[in-house]
């Protein structure tokens, strides 16, 4: 895909990106991008570090000169508009709260800049101070505050301009995990209520599953998928998404291709067992492939079943209450199968894999889901 | 039971040698505070000899011998000082001067250092090794050719002719720069998409961040200016239009040089500095640590 051009049928565009490209120097972080982001959407830009999504997100701010292409917001090029004037808003990782000024001037602080009475000042921080519970603390400064109410002002200092989109930058990275999660729902509380664009940067998939309706998986500075956190998970469009959404990962191992017939593989599994799983046309004359399959798609029966694709041995346990893991040393090597909270299982013991054909994937050389 | 002898054996000479570890560093801090008593007292002893020397009468300084205390006290010399000279057109000349080297220093420094830490311009760089390199220039070496260029533009005689070669200052830019340098870019974005211009970025996010390091060069400047001899004493011969400093060298009669007088201005001189020094002891040591750790 030299050019990933990718939007959901239907909505306004409200973002585009048209082949962006950027570069430092020789390297590049982006290439020859195109997205579109649709009007109200929540959507995040998910990927590993050094995947370029910072990158993307800077340049839809403005903060990172484009080297090829085109930013719209709301279809207006704003390719060469000041951030200031591209009416977006923009929360940082660090949450950039001035040291020195109190809550309320943090809030107004855009207000401020802009020459508006300390009037308007004072009554929109206000405002926004009671839609983020933030009214005790207006004249705190940052350091007196928690990590979760430091994030609720630097989103406040966003929302206090009423932007047309919110660009979010890992925000929730310097929380702790309970933190997170609570801050999580006050932003999907947020759009909700707002209904404005957000676009959000992340390299936590449960975060973007749970935030968002839209996830752009970026790889290498290209875009891996676009897609529904379900899309995303359930029919991912080659390994590295299928590898990066889920935990625990998908378990993928090379595998024979058999036969294919009526858009159906046959595979021949390490250690001589088949199985079965649903492929595309394009994969007719594959040989050299992987199958992937999620832990909770694999389950446990008696070595013995004819069912039994793969034979191993428990090698540990894991019990996470609600679930268990369990790493199972097989001849394609270690598989993580997730069973019910309360399986009975031991280590050291022989058992048997069943692997769901409806929910294997298969994938090529390349690494594209067959 | 020979395992407890043992142990009683043993514990007096472990006490034995921690009381005698513990004497022998006794002995080392007392022979430190000794020194530090001594050179304590050879540096505070001039200032000491020059005060009291302020309150006795000139035969008494003049006549031969060490006196620690005056035998007649007298207030005379302070009183010729205050009345008999322009001590107070000094002092304020010295005011306005210092005042306006240190404004003028933390406003172009500061501006200085954000434009070469923040700004992307053509000549960058160049700027910045040019400020590098004038800092290893010395003052001195440049004063005939500030007496030419302020001769020139007539500035001789006045105060902004004093002022002007003192707000040479490259290590307070060089300073600012590298404070600058170190806050965090989100700061600087965050307030770039509010709208923020570069002025309302320097004035209201970068400096007020780096208060403590503006507050530490303001005195240092202050007391730097105030302190100044060489060049406001060739940039002046006006009296004027003299600073404290220079006065000091205009307070004698037809009887010649009066040393409890002279001194007695000396101390009048020092006060101010004395105080802001006193005041604020904390920020003129960070300052000129900061500055110890530029010239390396």
């Amino acid at each position: 895909m030299s050019a990933s051009t990718i939007g959901r049928n239907g909505g306004a565009p409200h973002v585009e990106l048209r082949r962006v490209t950027k570069r430092y120097g020789a390297v590049t972080a982006i290439s020859d991008l195109s997205l579109t982001v649709e009007k109200g959407s929540f959507t995040a830009l998910l990927g590993p570090s050094g995947c370029g999504k910072s990158t993307l997100l800077r340049m839809i701010a403005g903060l990172e000169q484009i080297t090829a292409g085109q930013c719209f917001i709301d279809n207006q090029d704003v390719t060469d508009v000041p951030p200031a004037q591209r009416r977006i808003a923009m929360v940082f990782q660090s949450y950039a709260l001035y040291p020195h000024m109190t809550v309320r001037q943090n809030i107004a602080f855009s207000l401020s800049v802009a020459g508006a009475p300390r009037k308007v000042q004072d009554e929109r921080a206000l405002e926004v101070a009671r839609i983020l519970q933030l009214e005790p603390y207006l004249d705190r400064r940052p350091a007196e505050l928690s990590g979760g109410q430091r994030q609720r002002v630097a989103i406040g200092r966003a929302l206090v301009r009423k932007p047309e989109v919110f660009l979010f930058d890992e925000p929730l990275s310097n929380l702790d995990a309970k933190l997170r999660v609570q801050m999580r729902l006050e932003l999907a509380k947020l759009h909700a209520d707002l209904g404005t664009t957000m676009i959000y940067v992340t390299h936590d998939q449960t975060e973007a599953m749970t935030l968002a309706d839209r996830i752009v998986v970026l790889d290498k500075g290209i875009i891996s998928q676009v897609g529904s956190p379900l899309d995303l998970y359930n029919a991912p469009a080659n390994k590295f998404v299928a590898s990066f959404i889920g935990s625990p990962s998908m378990n993928v191992f090379g595998v024979d291709v058999a036969g294919v017939k009526d858009g159906r593989a046959t595979v021949v599994l390490p250690g001589g067992g088949k199985a079965l799983v649903r492929v595309g046309a394009a994969s007719a004359d594959a040989r050299a492939v992987e199958l992937g399959v999620r832990p909770e798609h694999l389950s446990i029966v008696d070595p013995q079943d004819a069912s039994a694709a793969l034979g191993g041995v428990v090698a540990l346990i894991e019990r996470l209450g609600n679930s268990t893991l369990l790493y199972v040393d097989t001849p394609a090597g270690q598989l993580i199968v997730e069973g019910e909270g309360n399986l009975e299982a031991k280590t050291g013991v022989s058992v048997g894999l069943n692997i769901s054909e409806a929910h294997a994937h298969l994938f090529g050389a390349a690494g594209a889901t067959l | 039971m020979s395992a407890p002898a043992q142990i009683e054996d043993y514990a007096p000479s472990l006490a034995t040698r921690r009381l005698s570890r513990l004497r022998q560093w006794d002995l080392i801090g007392l022979a430190i505070t000794l020194a530090t008593v001594i050179v304590a007292t050879l540096w505070a002893f001039p200032l000491y000899w020059a005060l009291v020397t302020t309150f006795k009468p000139e035969y008494e300084v003049v006549r031969p011998g060490v006196q620690l205390w005056p035998e007649h006290f007298t207030l005379e010399n302070y009183a010729h000082v205050l009345l008999q000279t322009k001590i107070g057109i000094w002092y304020l000349n010295s005011l306005i001067t210092s005042a306006a080297v240190t404004i003028l220093v933390v406003i172009m420094a500061a501006g200085a250092g954000y434009a070469i830490s923040q700004l992307q311009f053509p000549g960058r760089q160049l700027f910045w090794w040019m400020i590098l390199a004038s800092f290893m220039v010395p003052i001195p070496a440049l004063i005939v050719t500030h007496f030419l260029v302020l001769s020139q533009l007539h500035l001789i005689n006045t105060l902004p002719g004093v002022v002007g070669p003192q707000l040479i200052a490259p290590v307070t830019v060089i300073i600012y720069k590298q404070f600058f340098d170190s806050v965090p870019k989100d700061f600087r974005e965050a307030a770039v998409i509010d709208g923020a211009s570069e002025f309302q970025l320097l004035f209201r996010i970068y400096l007020p961040m780096n208060w403590g390091v503006t507050t530490a060069l303001a005195i240092i400047t202050f007391i730097g200016a105030w302190n100044l001899f060489l060049w406001p004493f060739l940039a002046v011969s006006s009296e004027d239009m003299m600073n404290i400093t220079v006065g000091i060298t205009q307070v004698h009669d037809a009887f010649g040089v009066q040393y409890a007088r002279d001194l007695a201005v000396a101390m009048l001189a020092a006060l101010p500095v004395a105080i802001v020094y006193l005041v604020f002891q904390r920020q003129v040591t960070q300052a000129i640590m900061l500055s110890a750790g530029i010239k390396g």
